[in-house]
């Protein structure tokens, strides 16, 4: 039953909210963030009793099925956990500068939660089309949400974008639908193989092409920054946590599932090493600090790509801890930047130098260290099993191109660092409230915990690494119903 | 004299002829055109190519509606009802992505005046 919960509760939840809204100015605040709070205590019972799977099927295998297994009940609890996080956040933010028409706000955040946990649950190729479109649908909304021009054209060629990926889509999925006959992941990954091959060839394209503009690799990534910088990095840090990372596994999980290995496999490794090596160089000279984070996002998400199309334990397990390191350093990142926007109205990078903010500038400072993958914050364990993996397989160039892209990152980020100790004139001191404190030390604690104590979380990550990899034994839970 | 053309594989050779050229007047439109209602309007065509060729191709000649009845009691010689249930509801997200993609370039219109894609840059640098 709980599966559905992730979804149906944040989307009645996202519906109601017009009639909650009349109780009051902060009625919806206050019972959204506790909606989220309760999906987590949901998920952290689940994770106790593992390895924990549940199959929601109506009329298998034709209807509708969502899958909670291992792997996606930690994408699950990453996705409620920041939702909550961004939500605590918010509630001391919206006092002083809450957005305009807040209702609409609300159903929005809790309709990219939905989606977001959508993506991940279901093991039904159109029901993804329906979810990866619910996505899309709220985050164009967010982008434009403050009407500005820069809003307004982030929005725009966000929404361009995104339709143009799910006509990809689209054509893919009618293309399975008209050579296999159902819509079922299971039943599509077992007949998958009788196609001639140029038709599966053709099929990997489109999906390819329709997920490329979604988890933002190399020739299709052009509007990510337009889209980071032209939105606030209130918002951004959404996108950076939870959107890209949902549309990254329902990718790679179709991936697994039945798209051709062998030579496309190799082909996305190199793929996702070029976007990261692009990425990176790119940053190095940006001015925005909106754009250079959103570079260092093209560049970490598509080391997370490199690490998943090489289909090894390893590397799938260093690919969750960096998806979780990430997330959590991003959405600080991207928090601490709107406080700084709030109180100096820019965010060029030269604001860095002006800094008067302890406390944020050793909260910048330890997620920027923990996306660099030093040792004994977050980051770290995760590069370093991907390296391994790749090590192991001996593919080394794509070894050096992860070593020379992590030297760009640390050539920007240390600039960064330099200029937020740089000895000069200093602007106003900018107050942080207790809430944002506390959120801000809650999330900077994780990255160390994570960092310094791996074994806390690396167990349950490599059972969803064996899930993740563990195709066979989905299909046959999934056929049987 | 139209008898041909109501044999099933000459059919399915004109949706799919039919519906990929609109399809391809989509691409096109999306590749030439500059003004930004005209991109979302060959961005619907494309749709609609790939809607027609889907219902055109799973379509049964002389099959029956996928509803059981009295005399009814199997699934046999049916029409699939799936695609239909997929096509509209990919039409209904179809739809409401154009209208907010019409409704964002509107606000632009009328905040800058600006409605070619090539003049909307001022994010780049």
């Amino acid at each position: 039953m709980s599966s559905v919960l992730f979804i149906a509760l944040p989307l009645l939840f996202g519906f109601a909210t017009p009639i909650l809204s009349r109780f009051g100015k902060n009625g919806v605040a206050f019972t959204s963030l506790a909606m989220q709070l309760f999906l987590l205590f949901l998920a952290f019972t689940l994770i106790g009793d593992k390895p924990y799977i549940e199959i929601i099927s109506i009329a298998p295998p034709l209807g509708i099925s969502f899958v909670l297994n291992n792997i996606s009940l930690f994408f699950v609890t990453l996705f409620t956990f920041l939702m909550v996080a961004f939500s605590i956040y918010y509630l001391s933010y919206r006092k002083t500068d809450a957005y305009k028409n807040e209702t609409k706000f609300f159903i929005l955040l809790n309709m990219l939660l939905a989606s977001a946990i959508g993506l991940v649950l279901s093991s039904d190729i159109f029901n993804v089309y329906v979810f990866f479109e619910i996505a899309g649908i709220s985050a164009y909304i967010l982008t434009a949400y403050k009407k500005t021009p820069s809003a307004l054209e982030a929005g725009i060629k966000y929404l361009l974008t995104g339709s143009i990926a799910s006509i990809f889509l689209v054509f893919a999925i009618i293309l399975i639908y008209l050579n296999i006959g159902s819509l079922n992941l299971a039943i599509i990954a077992q007949d998958f193989e009788t196609l001639p091959y140029n038709l599966k060839v053709f099929i990997s394209i489109l999906f390819l092409i329709g997920f490329g503009f979604k988890v933002e690799i190399f020739p299709l990534n052009f509007w990510v920054s337009d889209v980071y910088e032209g939105s606030t990095a209130l918002v951004n840090s959404l996108f950076s946590g939870i959107v890209v990372k949902a549309y990254l596994f329902a990718f790679f999980h179709i991936l697994y599932l039945f798209l051709p290995s062998g030579e496309f496999s190799t082909f996305l490794i190199y793929l996702g090493a070029i976007s990261m090596i692009i990425a990176e160089i790119v940053a190095l000279k940006q001015t925005n600090l909106k754009r250079v984070f959103a570079y260092s996002s093209l560049g970490q998400v598509a080391l997370i790509f490199t690490a998943f199309a090489l289909q090894s334990i390893d590397a799938i397990q260093g690919a969750l801890f960096i998806i979780l390191a990430h997330s959590i350093a991003k959405i600080v990142i991207f928090l601490a930047l709107t406080t700084i926007e709030k109180n100096y109205k820019s965010l060029d990078i030269n604001v860095l130098k002006e800094l008067n903010a302890p406390f944020l500038r050793v909260v910048i400072v330890i997620a920027m260290l923990s996306l660099l993958g030093i040792p004994l914050f977050a980051g770290f364990i995760g590069k370093f099993l991907v390296l391994k993996a790749f090590a192991v397989e001996q593919i080394f160039p794509i070894l050096a191109i992860i070593i020379i892209a992590s030297l760009l990152e640390a050539v920007y980020y240390f600039k960064l660092i330099g200029f937020m100790f740089e000895k000069g004139d200093r602007k106003d001191k900018i107050k942080v409230d207790f809430t944002h404190k506390f959120i801000f030390s809650l999330l900077t604690f994780l990255i160390l915990l994570v960092g310094i104590t791996p074994f806390v979380i690396s167990g349950f990550l490599l059972d969803s690494a064996n899930v993740m990899l563990d195709s066979i034994s989905y299909i046959a839970m999934l056929v049987k119903g | 004299m139209f008898e041909f053309f109501n044999q099933p594989e000459i059919i399915k050779i004109v949706v799919i002829i039919g519906s990929m050229t609109l399809f391809f007047v989509g691409l096109f439109g999306l590749l030439t055109q500059k003004h930004l209602i005209k991109i979302f309007m060959s961005v619907a065509i494309m749709e609609s190519g790939l809607f027609l060729l889907f219902i055109g191709l799973i379509y049964k000649q002389n099959a029956l509606a996928p509803i059981l009845t009295d005399n009814q009691q199997g699934f046999i010689n049916m029409n699939d009802p799936v695609p239909q249930a997929m096509i509209l509801t990919a039409i209904v997200i179809g739809m409401a992505v154009l209208a907010l993609g019409v409704s964002f370039a509107i606000e632009y219109h009328k905040l800058t005046g600006k409605t070619d894609i090539d003049e909307i840059t001022s994010l780049r640098n």
